[in-house]
């Protein structure tokens, strides 16, 4: 930090200056050289990232089926907002479907992004104090499923969550009448919320009129029933995927925290339970802003384990919509680039949103 | 000197990228790429001994064989980017959109004895009067029934003379405890043969109108849907399984109909299964089943045509079709003459499916379809959790599928 600044006071003993140099040479020979160094990064940005992306604008706004070589001159046509209009505002199976993948994927991030966070603090926050034994058994053992091929982990959860899997047997060793009506989570299309009441012998018919009315393609009772009980799997499994990587970033922030803040607070007569809530989760202000921008674009794009795991409709998000519009049977790649295009706005605007609330000062990542 | 390396760096990645890899026009052989996927590994290995056959016959044509993974996404890409391989499969569903995109080559006059197929599958790679793919093999849907368990619970072994009351009425015998008379996959190709059995269909026969809406199909779906509310039949998810083939396999499932995929995976995982297969129940309307079939098409843009032409010609043609017989693994060759090879190899217990090609109706829809597929599945699963009627199911599809049209 210091040498970047001493050129103006000449106090770099180590190179002395071979020849005299104005201070604006230096400069511009500095910003050449920086620019060198980044042009390989800058280069494969470019090409991977900004070049496509214009690319995929451009794309969203004409009808290209996806299979056409582009460089034929028929491949496509403009056809303005029209792929839009399709999704957002015009009644009919493409909005009905594109508001179905907006409905799971918002449970879905409003179910994961704070459990996830929680858990991850709170086991950062256990796995960092000094009392316990073996520590990095603990730490090794959260962060493993992280690490681990979520192919395999979603295999392994549709086998636990099977009809007659470990889970239906473990609640059933817990309530035996459970047997005869046992959840098949991998394939239960049903809305939690909605299963909540018809426990209660609540349905749809029952509510009224109201229920049934469309907005945006769903039924109202569609828009409240919550996530399916698929969809519910899908999210504790990834909940249990993430949180290793989030407890580790929560960790080193952690150990960033200097002790002597903690004995400040201890002498002045805080409780464990108080010198969390008051020094440690404020001092992790700007991490927790971290984990959460992280949590938030993750889980607006999940894609992997809802594409092995299946379900239709049911677990259908916004990142699987995007797939199923622009390869297979009726391929249409400029739906599908309209479609991850408002995927972006709407991340972007979450990430925005957040940052007023947990952003505060400039978060420094 | 820095500087002046990144600049060499940069001169050589920049003629790297523009320099063109010189054609290998000027040499005598011509590589003709091939693009599939996978199968069983029996499958590959018989398609590998065909390909050597044809580089033998054709001394001057290379066969660049590729079996890829995620093969629609991958073919995609290729055509998308110009660089179609030569020959590639088609699966009949995906037909019309290849068809639609510019990318396949109208076979017409080009195929090879085309008298010499079945003609409900030429009938398939069809469209608008133009044959445009040899197809390459294809499965029919029949009932496998469990021997042991039809058995056990007294019951004569299904025949092919059998009706929806007969089905259901076994179906019902054969339930008890952990086992249902029957496995229905909440899909729309697998109920399909229920629809054309009571007479419906979902387009008229030029597919300008839809049909779906009618009495035949709420028939079907009726039966379909009552025996899962009726507990004798039950989705594969219910039953442990991740497909209707594998519920059958263990045991859960007294009575499936899959296609002929089905043999070489109960051999595979459940060798010790003992099942018999007929034909498909006849509805009101009499018998149907559905075909499903795969062709090798040959790309429009397309440096080697005739080459291309050859290979597939070779692979479908009366002397490929006798090697996919005589290789004798699950799908049947596409010619009649090799079919009864194939039935020889696999043995006459597996007749029903050779004779279900009479009756097959097409997998295959119009451009767009595949949102109605989508719905129809979703609004089928749902009915079978209890969360919609029948009659939601087919309103939802209808509109869909009328939606579709008007565009």
């Amino acid at each position: 930090m210091i040498e970047e600044k001493s050129p103006t006071s000449g106090a770099v003993p180590a190179i002395p200056p071979q020849k005299v140099t104005t201070m604006r040479t230096t400069k511009f020979e500095e910003t050449v050289a920086g620019y060198l160094f980044l042009t390989p990064a800058l280069i494969i940005f470019i090409v991977f990232l900004v070049i496509p992306l214009v690319i995929a604008v451009y794309i969203s706004f004409t009808d290209w089926n996806g299979i056409t070589p582009l460089r034929d001159d028929d491949a496509f046509e403009t056809i303005g907002d029209d792929n839009y209009q399709q999704l957002l505002t015009q009644e009919g199976r493409r909005q009905t479907r594109f508001f179905t993948a907006v409905k799971n994927t918002t449970y879905y991030v409003i179910g994961v992004v704070p459990t996830q966070t929680l858990i991850a603090l709170i086991l950062a926050v256990i796995v960092n104090q000094k009392w316990l034994k073996a520590r990095g058994t603990f730490r090794t053992i959260a962060y493993l499923p992280s690490i681990t091929s979520s192919v395999v982990i979603s295999i392994v959860f549709l086998w636990l969550f099977s009809r007659g899997g470990l889970v239906n047997a473990f609640i059933e060793l817990l309530y035996p009448a459970y047997g005869d009506k046992a959840i098949n989570w991998t394939d239960d299309s049903t809305g939690v919320f909605h299963w909540v009441l018809k426990q209660f012998g609540v349905t749809r018919a029952d509510v009224g009129d109201w229920a049934s009315e469309k907005h945006y393609g769903l039924r109202t009772w569609d828009w409240i029933s919550g996530p399916s009980v698929t969809m519910l799997m899908i999210m504790i499994l990834n909940t249990w995927t993430t949180i290793g990587t989030l407890m580790v970033i929560f960790l080193a922030a952690l150990q960033n925290i200097p002790s002597y803040v903690y004995e400040a607070a201890a002498i002045d007569g805080a409780n464990v339970w108080q010198i969390f809530r008051k020094v440690t989760v404020p001092l992790l202000k700007p991490t927790t802003f971290f984990v959460i921008t992280l949590g938030l674009i993750g889980c607006f794009q999940v894609f992997d384990q809802v594409y092995i795991i299946g379900g239709g409709d049911a677990t259908l998000t916004v990142a699987v919509l995007v797939y199923r519009n622009a390869f297979g049977t009726g391929s249409n790649m400029g739906l599908a680039t309209a479609t991850a295009m408002i995927l972006f706005v709407i991340i972007f605007i979450f990430t925005v949103v957040q940052r007023r609330f947990f952003g505060g000062e400039r978060a420094n990542w | 000197m820095k500087r002046s390396l990144a600049l060499v760096l940069v001169l050589t990645l920049a003629l790297a990228f523009f320099a063109r890899v010189p054609s290998s026009r000027a040499q005598d052989t011509v590589t003709i790429q091939l693009m599939g996927w996978s199968s069983s590994p029996a499958e590959n290995a018989a398609l590998e001994e065909m390909i050597a056959a044809f580089e033998e016959a054709n001394p001057n044509i290379n066969v660049d064989l590729q079996l890829v993974p995620e093969y629609d996404t991958t073919l995609q890409a290729a055509f998308a980017s110009g660089d179609a391989p030569n020959v590639f499969y088609v699966d009949s569903s995906r037909l019309p959109d290849f068809v639609d995109a510019g990318v396949i080559a109208a076979g017409g006059d080009m195929i090879v004895d085309p008298e010499g197929f079945f003609p409900s599958l030429v009938d398939v790679f069809t469209i608008d009067d133009t044959f445009y793919c040899p197809p390459k093999d294809f499965s029919t849907m029949a009932l496998q029934y469990n021997k042991a368990l039809f058995d056990a619970a007294g019951l004569e072994y299904p025949t092919n003379d059998w009706t929806w009351d007969d089905l259901t009425a076994a179906a019902e015998a054969l339930t008890s405890g952990d086992t249902v008379g029957l496995v229905v996959p909440p899909e729309l190709p697998r109920w399909l043969p229920f629809l054309y059995q009571a007479g419906g269909s979902v387009l008229s026969e030029d597919g300008t109108e839809v049909t779906f809406d009618s009495e035949e199909a709420m028939t079907a779906l009726e039966l379909y849907l009552g025996m899962v509310e009726d507990g004798i039949a039950a989705p594969p998810s219910e039953l442990d399984a991740g497909w209707g083939g594998e519920a059958f396999g263990t045991g859960r499932a007294a009575m499936a109909m899959e296609g002929n995929w089905v043999i070489g995976a109960l051999e595979e995982n459940y060798p010790d299964i003992e099942y018999g297969v007929v034909e498909l129940p006849a509805g009101p309307a009499g018998e149907a089943t559905m075909a499903f079939t795969v062709c090798y098409g040959v790309a429009a843009d397309n440096d080697h045509p005739e080459e291309s032409w050859a290979l597939a010609n070779f692979l479908t043609g009366p002397e490929g079709a006798t090697m996919v017989a005589e290789a004798g693994f699950g799908v049947m060759p596409a010619r009649e003459d090799a079919a009864a090879v194939w039935l020889e190899t696999r043995g006459i217990e597996f007749e029903a499916f050779v004779t279900g090609a009479a009756n097959a109706h097409r997998w295959q829809f119009p451009v767009g379809f595949g949102d109605f597929i989508d719905t129809f599945n979703n609004g089928l699963k749902e009915a079978m959790a209890g969360n919609m009627l029948p009659e939601e199911v087919l309103e939802d599809s209808v509109a869909i599928a009328e939606e579709i049209l008007a565009e």
